[in-house]
């Protein structure tokens, strides 16, 4: 699914690994996320939204728009 | 998007990654152990130290602080469960069929260990079905 996490890490100076200690997965679950090769369960969608803030569809596109 | 491995690793994944690590490699050395002391001649030596190297292993999932397995780790297991069963189908049906046939035929009678293979397969779908049952029933 679409995201922009790499985004929303960088505006935060988060590393991969930072990100994936704080929602408790491995670095290698977030960069697959990133690169769009695995989409995340609901809940962990919704723990990566809400260590950013945000909501679910602000982070997640399934249209890939 | 990949990072440079070298950056700092916080301490939840530096553990999970010392503790995957000892649990698969507790588990191979056993493993490979229980192998040479078997073909060594110390069939019983051998047994020890395989179910040491598995009675570790679980040790390591179980003391460990952090989860082994995250989500995406299970749904890889998943999928490749299901592409194995689903490719082992076919091979199985034909296979069996091909057996009986060949069989009847009086062309070729397969040893004793080909139908053994052939009833280890079949007990690997009975669990299979019987797994999904339990799932069907809790789901």
């Amino acid at each position: 699914m679409n995201n922009d996490l790499p985004e929303r890490r960088a505006a935060r100076g988060m590393s991969q690994a930072d990100l994936a200690a704080a929602v408790g997965v491995s670095r290698q679950t977030i960069n697959a996320i990133e690169r769009d090769r695995y989409d995340p369960s609901l809940e962990l969608a919704f723990a990566l939204a809400d260590h950013f803030d945000c909501r679910i569809e602000d982070a997640f596109d399934p249209d890939g728009s | 998007m990949t990072e440079n491995a070298a950056s700092s690793v916080p301490e939840p994944l530096a553990k999970r990654r010392t503790y995957r690590r000892l649990a698969f490699g507790v588990l191979m050395a056993g493993v490979v152990a229980g192998l040479v002391l078997r073909g060594a001649g110390y069939p019983l030596a051998g047994e020890g130290v395989y179910w040491l190297g598995i009675v570790g292993a679980i040790a390591a999932y179980v003391v460990s602080p952090v989860p082994l397995l995250d989500e995406r780790d299970t749904r890889m297991e998943e999928r490749a469960s299901r592409l194995a069963l689903t490719a082992g189908a076919p091979l199985f049906v034909l296979g069996a069929s091909a057996l009986r046939t060949l069989n009847v035929l009086d062309v070729w009678t397969a040893p004793a260990f080909v139908w053994g293979m052939g009833y280890g397969f079949l007990a690997v779908y009975v669990l299979f079905a019987a797994a999904f049952a339990v799932v069907w029933y809790r789901t």
